[in-house]
């Protein structure tokens, strides 16, 4: 937990350890109401942390999310995440923002199809947006660029200072944040990309499975496809691909209705199949990009699985930039698209911190 | 000392190493014996003996040997041996000794001496650094390689002298100084990456152009990728005056344009990664501006013409300086170069397709992009169909005759209908296809396309709901077109419901209820200001569009309450909008018409000329004249019909025109003709919508 030391400008709201643990048992207790036993919750009940890194647990809930309908505003699931991110425990808070991506990924295709009710994840992408409304406090965030012919930290400048008002380059990335109570279709995208920028703030304390299942929807966000264009699939397993497995082993005690169940679930899978290409304006592409930039150029550009994810889902985008001819666009994902292949094609660098004579059989002082 | 050998087969592990030092050498090879049986203290012995070494001179050469034998445990625990603390503690008053001593000119070899004797210190604890560092204990080596660095500090407190100091001293500093940031990356520790990072480029370490670039270039991308805010750097490295970053993406960005002007001055290699980052950063935060200056300072020769012409296009036409980017393409797009350019066809026919005077440029440029949409771009086809849709509706707003105009059209039409059968629920086709039958008073067809359109985003876009109300009120369905309208309103954040309340103040005027659209035209004004007072900082392009905005908000008023025949609040009205835009032909024409409503005709005319005067093209007023010409008598019935000709070219579909027409035409005694205006004007006023459908777009 290095990041969330008390250094960090917007950490979420602390209160006293007893409290924490208490928490934390608490939403255990219901997610297991809710999904049935986990067995490997059961052994570790001190550690948040765990929690999030849960392999078992993350898929649990994924392939729970995934399941049409879990949108819904009755679902226990939902309602577990949203009063989980209230709850205002901070690592519990990482746990619902882990799972931004699967609930972002499908809101918004489903959005478009408006054939299900979507209220409970409308509610908890709500409550992501309200969170980073107060902890920016509504204010906008603003770059502004330097003029290198003034001198700056890093450089010294030969050419005399000029008057104090130095021209400065300033442009808003993120608009100031207005209070929403409820999902209006012409800010839905607005709502979605403020909660994905909550979750790049904290994206380097995310397990690697929700950034690639990001950068999956990403791709069907684009293409409104699963496999993109049919190019080079990377992630094959369908994203609704374990529902089937899920439904029968959460399902398990019924029996009977198993099978009816599957049938039910199997035609409503069909129906999901038919994806729809989101509208993608830059209030959503731009921190969906930043996510990308990490996952293709971050510290886990090791990580096969995610950098093809990520290469991917860069395709797409870019493939949907030029059909859409949005020159902003379509810079950012070129860009980010050649980064990308680049580090794949290049061989590793030479280590320049190796000492120089290091194959010298002779060794002197 | 230490002398220059010459080593031939350095690759070759199977030679026999040898150590030298002191003009002594010796082969090591009964060194390793020992060193293989685990004794560190005899292998230690025989080399001061052979070698006629120090203590730390000797396990120096020890360390070394076992680390390039690839025995890093056993390195380690020789390096172990040295104490790094003991040993500076030694050195410091060397040091200063050695800097009062230069004062008085003394000789010069205590410096080397001494230096020597820290570049083999450093050596050895840097050594061990890699030595963990490969071992995979990284925090370790991250707290070893730390120490060096805090070592160099106290030694050299006032920097590292240039000239003076030895080779490899120096190079084991910067090697150490690149080192760390990197370890504490691989550790995860992210405030130590970012406070090593920034000492490494703000302390004096004196590294050389190469390393220091690359430190920049690997800081740069941790604070572009890495996800981790890093703390602004402190109060304490400001100097004044100069720019000091307050967030990652600043400072990685004012990095990266350090690197690029390293390469503009030839202290570096290019680095083509660097412009991949740097268009990244610029374009994630908006900074299309500032990109293309930093493209344009790119030296000749260093990236291929085209491709710099393109990005650069990309930037100016992201940048909202469209004029510029297509100069470019059009470089770009010449025979010699690369003509067949999918990414710049498309961008310029865009481009030429927003004027409708470029349009017919436009239609060769997506002719061609549709032609080169093929193989692996096929997916292009789409757009390029729909870029050419879009170049000849606008070709068609200045076609010189009917005939071209239908004909342009009509090819528009097929262009949409085409690129709709590639991209089935591509809203932005579905949008124009609907606009240009909505257009050409298809309004059935247009009515399926806007539904369509509702449909594909989710209701997302305001054009949607905008594009199916105004078709619905010019299928004179105006009670829907208003739940529309409510409808949009529900989806819309108080601040973007400002064209919706000005198209349901229109409705409400079409429904006769003018009362009603005074009270929304009102609430629209107090939204307006409230706006201004939330957003307001002067002269910003947003307060540029507000200002619009007010201004045709006052200028409606002022044209309900002349046709409600009150004056006062007419004229009121008018001086407001007067206030924004002081010389505008649409306030000067109001003006004619509310005198010509008061009968002061004689008073009427030079509003209407003045209004010509500003805008030749403005139909309202050439109508105006035209009819009042036509009162004057049929000595001037033909010039009124010129100034009528001229309105309808402008605007094919304006009934007023048409009914004006068809007025001359009947005082001329031609009833046909006047029967056909009059037939063109009752049809268009059984389709007109309440706002012109082009609005949309």
């Amino acid at each position: 937990m290095s990041l969330l030391d008390d250094e960090d400008n917007t950490p979420f709201e602390t209160s006293n350890t007893s409290d924490l643990d208490l928490k934390l048992q608490y939403s255990i207790e219901t997610l297991t109401q809710i999904l049935g036993p986990i067995p490997s919750l059961s052994s570790s009940q001190d550690s948040s942390l765990t929690l999030l890194h849960d392999t078992n647990l993350t898929q649990t809930i994924s392939t729970h999310l995934k399941l049409p309908n879990s949108g819904a505003g009755d679902n226990n699931l939902c309602r577990w995440l949203y009063d989980t991110f209230q709850s205002s425990h901070p690592d519990l808070q990482l746990v619902v923002l882990s799972f931004l991506p699967i609930i972002a990924g499908l809101y918004l295709p489903r959005a478009v199809l408006r054939a299900t009710s979507l209220a409970g994840f409308e509610a908890i992408l709500l409550a992501l947006y309200a969170h980073e409304t107060t902890s920016r406090d509504g204010q906008p965030i603003t770059v502004s660029i330097p003029d290198l012919s003034n001198s700056s930290l890093y450089h010294e400048s030969k050419a005399p200072i000029k008057n104090k008002a130095v021209e400065l380059n300033m442009t808003i990335v993120s608009p100031s944040l207005e209070p929403h109570g409820t999902v209006r279709s012409t800010r839905r995208a607005r709502i979605v990309g403020v909660a994905l920028e909550l979750y790049y703030k904290k994206i380097a304390l995310m397990p690697m499975s929700s950034k690639i299942e990001f950068c999956k929807f990403c791709l069907v966000w684009a293409t409104g496809k699963e496999d993109g264009d049919g190019e080079d699939s990377v992630g094959k397993k369908s994203l609704l691909g374990d529902q089937k497995e899920a439904s029968s082993s959460s399902n398990g005690d019924h029996g009977v209705d198993g099978s009816k169940e599957k049938r039910e679930m199997k035609e409503e899978l069909s129906e999901e199949k038919s994806w729809r290409r989101v509208p993608l304006p830059w209030e959503l592409l731009q921190p969906a990009l930043r996510i990308l930039g990490h996952c293709l150029m971050g510290p886990n550009r090791t990580n096969k699985e995610l950098t093809d994810a990520a290469l991917s889902a860069t395709k797409s985008l870019h493939a949907r930039a030029l059909q859409d001819v949005d020159s902003q666009a379509i810079l950012a994902t070129g860009s980010l698209l050649r980064l990308g292949t680049m580090a794949s094609e290049t061989s590793t660098e030479p280590d320049h911190t190796e000492i120089r004579d290091y194959m010298n059989p002779v060794i002197s002082l | 000392m230490s002398e220059s050998q010459v080593y031939d087969e350095v690759e070759n592990h199977s030679t026999v190493r040898e150590v030298c030092a002191n003009g002594l050498r010796m082969e090591t090879s009964a060194v390793e014996a020992k060193l293989d049986e685990g004794n560190i203290q005899e292998a230690e012995s025989s080399l001061r003996e052979g070698l006629s070494l120090n203590f730390e001179e000797a396990r120096a050469l020890l360390g070394r040997l076992e680390y390039q034998r690839g025995n890093l445990d056993s390195a380690v625990r020789v390096f172990d041996g040295i104490d790094l603390h003991a040993a500076i503690q030694r050195l410091q008053p060397s040091i200063t000794e050695k800097r009062s001593s230069r004062r008085s000119r003394s000789n010069e070899s205590v410096t080397t001496v001494s230096q020597h004797a820290t570049g083999l210190l450093l050596e050895a604890i840097y050594l061990k650094v890699k030595s963990l560092q490969k071992l995979g204990m990284i925090a370790e080596a991250a707290q070893e390689c730390k120490s060096i660095l805090d070592a160099v500090e106290t030694i050299f407190q006032s920097g590292i002298p240039d000239a003076q100091v030895e080779n490899k001293l120096q190079e084991t500093v910067s090697k150490a100084v690149e080192l760390l940031p990197e370890l504490w990356r691989q550790v995860g520790n992210h405030q130590e990456t970012v406070s090593a990072y920034r000492r490494a480029l703000l302390s004096q370490w004196g590294l050389d152009d190469d390393s220091c670039g690359r430190i920049q270039k690997a800081f740069a991308l941790f604070l572009l990728y890495s996800g981790v805010e890093a703390n602004p750097p402190s109060l304490a490295s400001q100097v004044e005056d100069s720019y000091v970053p307050k967030n990652n993406i600043e400072e990685a960005i004012l990095l990266l344009m350090i690197l690029l002007k390293k390469f503009h001055l030839g202290k570096m290699k290019w680095d083509p990664s660097v412009m991949e980052h740097l268009i990244y950063a610029f374009s994630i935060c908006g900074q299309a501006s500032a990109l293309a200056s930093q493209i344009e300072e790119i030296l000749p020769g260093v990236v291929h013409r085209c491709d710099r012409w393109n990005t650069l296009a990309l930037s100016y036409s992201a940048a909202g300086r469209n004029k510029v980017a297509l100069d470019l393409l059009r470089k770009s797009l010449h025979k010699h170069e690369r003509p067949d350019d999918l990414l710049g066809l498309l961008l310029a026919a865009r481009i030429c397709s927003e004027d409708s005077l470029l349009a017919f440029e436009g239609v060769g440029y997506a002719r061609r992009a549709v032609a080169n949409a093929i193989g692996r771009d096929e997916h292009l086809k789409g757009v390029g169909l729909r870029m050419l849709g879009h170049c000849l509706r606008k070709q068609a707003k200045v076609a010189s005759s009917d005939t071209e105009r239908s004909h342009l059209q009509s090819e528009a039409l097929k262009s949409f209908n085409e690129a709709i059968a590639f991209e089935r629920d591509n809203p932005d086709i579905l949008i124009e296809l609907g606009v240009q039958y909505a257009e050409q008073r298809n309004s059935n067809a247009a009515l399926v396309c806007a539904k369509q359109f509702i449909d594909v985003t989710g209701g997302s876009l305001l054009k949607g709901w905008r594009l199916l109300a105004l078709v619905l009120s010019a299928q004179q369905r105006y009670s829907e077109a208003e739940v529309v309208t409510d409808a949009a309103l529900d989806e819309t954040a108080k601040w973007e419901q400002g064209p919706l309340l000005k198209m349901k103040a229109k409705l409400k005027i079409a429904q006769l209820m003018p009362m009603d659209a005074i009270e929304t035209y009102r609430f629209l004004l107090a939204l307006l200001q409230a706006q201004r007072k939330s957003f307001g900082s002067p002269g910003s392009h947003m307060v540029q569009v507000e200002d619009d905005n007010e201004f045709e908000v006052w200028l409606d008023l002022a044209k309900l309450y002349s046709r409600l025949s009150q004056w006062k609040d007419a004229e009121i009205c008018l001086e407001k909008a007067e206030a924004f835009k002081p010389y505008s032909a649409a306030i000067l024409h109001t003006e004619g018409v509310m005198q010509e409503g008061r009968g002061q005709v004689e008073e009427a005319w030079p509003a209407y000329l003045h209004a010509l005067m500003l805008d030749p093209d403005h139909a309202p007023a050439l109508i105006s004249i035209g009819e009042l010409l036509r009162k004057k008598g049929s000595m001037s019935l033909p010039v009124a019909r010129s100034f009528l000709c001229d309105a309808l070219r402008l605007e094919p579909t304006n009934r007023a025109a048409w009914y004006c027409l068809g007025m001359i035409h009947k005082d001329d005694g031609c009833t046909t003709e006047a029967s056909d205006c009059f037939q063109a004007a009752a049809m268009l006023a059984e389709s007109d919508p309440i706002e012109s459908f082009s609005s949309v777009l």
